[in-house]
């Protein structure tokens, strides 16, 4: 069933319809005629604009990539693996970068060295599952199993890195980032992630037919004329990319790329030339939404690792039930 | 929680007391070999003359040998034989010859009834307040001998005075006059609760904290948070990872009223950090003082470091070091 133009209409507006909502409303000033007063009327309060312009702005576009790079990794790699269960974390982008973080942390704690480190790491897991899965053929199980081995070795390293770290200073640093959180997010550090998301997201939505034929399975795909190791590898790396490059801007920030591909793929339908780029949009949103919250309903900061948990498990379940109910139940 | 830590009694080769969480232990005198676990713990041993009768020992804000300030070295010359970091092993401790252990009340279960099986004598201390501050200290004197009480009461006193002068200081100005402060953490966006014992300090020195309605410890903020405090002065803690000239000369940061005025400082540091509770928090209040009321002088805080060091660590501050104490 080919889905509504309408509803494909208002999936792709609603990121940036909330975006320029997210600019409208924060703990400082007052309401949203405030801030249109502040950002087009010269008699406008000029901390509000940069309140706006240097603080929200950067944050709400941070929100915006991260939740679309997740989202979209998430939807290639169910596709790839032809699981629904797997996300990022199945080549070891995430422990690899949260392990990056730390130990940027515990050295030195900058905040550029700690980006840096984390995506480094991040592409160092992720190249470790290649290399050994290409060596053994790279089929999806052997990828997953192999990301799986790479995950633990990070999340041990992870571990040995918060035994030593200071408790006073570096290791709330270190369990902080790992909640994931926009807060850090400005001009000056959002470089890279404004670089990175559009290669990773641009070479995904080209060859987004071409995953539609790996979903057939090797063989099929190989008949059909496609390379299915480099096609995957290209994928898998890209599908990386991004979200080193979101990891390590946001730190750890789990169930966006598990539920979102479902719950985009029940609007557009399972077919990757619609299903990538709903993703986008549709983890642009939520994290939008969900970092507009996390910034503005107390005084502190609601880390977004919690919210996404909070709003994912329920979503997961939910779905979960619908696809029993359809399947008849499973056993 | 430390109010029950007191002396019960005193005998000629046993001391009683009750540590922290009400636990009676009696303890052989003289105490001759301390293994400190608890990383507050062992600065209280090195403030009341005992630093030389350590045998293990956990520094608060210290993990590595390589990390201490250069006037540790000073200090404790063994810090590399001493110093100790992660879960401590109860056999090492046991192999050490301790005669007493002071033990973090978090690791009640993992190093206090282990020892307690093995006969060596193990106060469980934690401390979160000033009166926890003036409770430990006469509590380890009670235990460390004649010279280290009478270094306590002295201790305890200057503790007194600092808190009183800083009070009377500070009734001076109207509250709603009283300088606006946040303290943050070791990175710029995170902030001390009401409950931590920084929002304490900012009390006792004359200040208003502007997260004191924060609850539980180190909370995240954004910065749009801070420039709805506005504070007139910010603290940053010694163990930051940045500076006052970072967050001074950061553009994002330009609408805040204490960045405008040039009003952010850092803590210094020699030994123990002066935000948490041992006792260089009394010149945390002397330094906070300084800091929110300059015009005041109530506090020299450089000579009062240097007694204070001379006084409880035995150690002489460079001219550096005592400038360091001045506040912006």
């Amino acid at each position: 069933m080919s889905p509504r133009r309408g509803t494909l209409a208002f999936l792709y507006a609603l990121p940036f319809v909330l975006l320029f909502a997210a600019l409208l409303v924060g703990r400082y000033g007052g309401g949203p005629g405030d801030v249109l007063r502040a950002l087009f009327s010269a008699d406008g309060d000029g901390i509000l604009r940069s309140v706006v312009l240097r603080v929200r702005l950067p944050r709400a576009i941070a929100a915006l990539l991260v939740g679309a790079n997740l989202a979209v990794a998430g939807a290639v790699l169910q596709g790839l693996f032809r699981n629904p269960l797997v996300d990022s974390r199945i080549h070891g982008v995430r422990s690899g970068a949260a392990f990056g973080a730390a130990l940027a942390i515990l050295v030195s704690g900058g905040a550029l060295a700690v980006q840096t480190s984390a995506f480094a790491f991040a592409l160092l897991a992720v190249v470790l599952v290649l290399c050994v899965g290409w060596r053994l053929g790279a089929a999806p199980l052997v990828l997953i199993l192999i990301g799986i081995a790479v995950s633990a070795l990070f999340d041990s390293s992870l571990g040995l890195v918060k035994y030593v770290a200071d408790p006073l200073s570096k290791l709330p640093s270190i369990t902080y980032w790992l909640l994931g959180g926009l807060g850090g997010a400005s001009w000056s550090n959002l470089v890279p992630l404004l670089v990175l998301s559009p290669l990773g997201l641009g070479f995904l939505f080209l060859i987004r037919w071409r995953l539609n034929v790996l979903t057939l399975g090797d063989d099929e795909a190989t008949s059909l004329g496609v390379r299915v190791r480099p096609l995957r590898a290209g994928a898998i790396a890209a599908a990386a990319l991004l979200v080193a490059a979101s990891v390590a801007q946001a730190g750890t920030i789990g169930w966006i790329g598990l539920v979102i591909p479902h719950v985009a793929r029940s609007w557009a339908g399972p077919d990757h030339t619609r299903l990538v780029p709903a993703s986008a949009a549709l983890g642009g949103a939520v994290l939008v939404a969900l970092d507009t919250t996390a910034r503005t309903a107390l005084a502190s900061e609601i880390p977004l690792g919690i919210l996404t948990g909070l709003l994912g498990v329920p979503a997961f379940l939910f779905l979960l039930g619908g696809y029993v109910r359809q399947k008849e139940g499973i056993r | 929680m430390l109010a029950s830590a007191c002396a019960v009694s005193a005998f000629a080769d046993t001391v009683e007391v009750v540590d922290s969480v009400g636990r009676v232990v009696q303890v052989q005198q003289p105490v001759r070999r301390i293994a400190s676990t608890y990383g507050m713990g062992t600065y209280y041993v090195y403030a009341l003359g005992a630093g030389d009768r350590l045998v293990a020992a956990w520094y608060v804000g210290l993990k590595s040998a390589l990390q201490a300030p250069a006037s540790f070295a000073v200090l404790e010359p063994r810090l590399g034989e001493l110093l100790c970091s992660g879960d401590p092993n109860v056999e090492d401790l046991v192999a050490r010859g301790a005669d007493l252990v002071l033990a973090d009340v978090a690791k009640t279960a993992a190093v206090a009834l282990p020892l307690e099986e093995l006969g060596v004598p193990t106060l469980v201390l934690g401390v979160e307040t000033a009166q926890g501050v003036v409770d430990l200290t006469l509590l380890l004197g009670s235990v460390l001998g004649e010279a280290a009480a009478a270094r306590a009461a002295a201790l305890v006193a200057d503790f007194y005075r600092v808190y009183g002068m800083a009070s009377v200081a500070a009734s001076e100005t109207p509250t709603a006059s009283r300088p606006r402060v946040l303290f943050l953490g070791a990175d710029p966006l995170r902030v001390a609760s009401g409950a931590m014992y920084q929002t304490g300090l900012i009390e006792a020195a004359g200040g208003v904290s502007v997260s004191a309605d924060l609850a539980g410890s180190w909370n995240a903020v954004s910065l749009e948070q801070i420039l709805v405090w506005n504070p007139d002065v910010i603290v940053i803690p010694s163990y930051g990872d940045y500076t006052a000239a970072d967050l001074l000369s950061n553009p994002d940061w330009q609408s805040v009223h204490a960045v405008r005025l040039g009003r952010v400082a850092k803590m210094p540091r020699i030994f123990g950090t002066m935000d948490t509770p041992l006792p260089e928090s009394l010149l945390g209040v002397v330094w906070l003082s300084a800091l929110f009321y300059p015009e005041r002088a109530t506090f020299d805080a450089p000579a009062e470091a240097t007694a204070f060091y001379s006084a409880y660590y035995g150690y002489s501050l460079t001219s550096a070091e005592a400038e360091g104490f001045l506040t912006p």
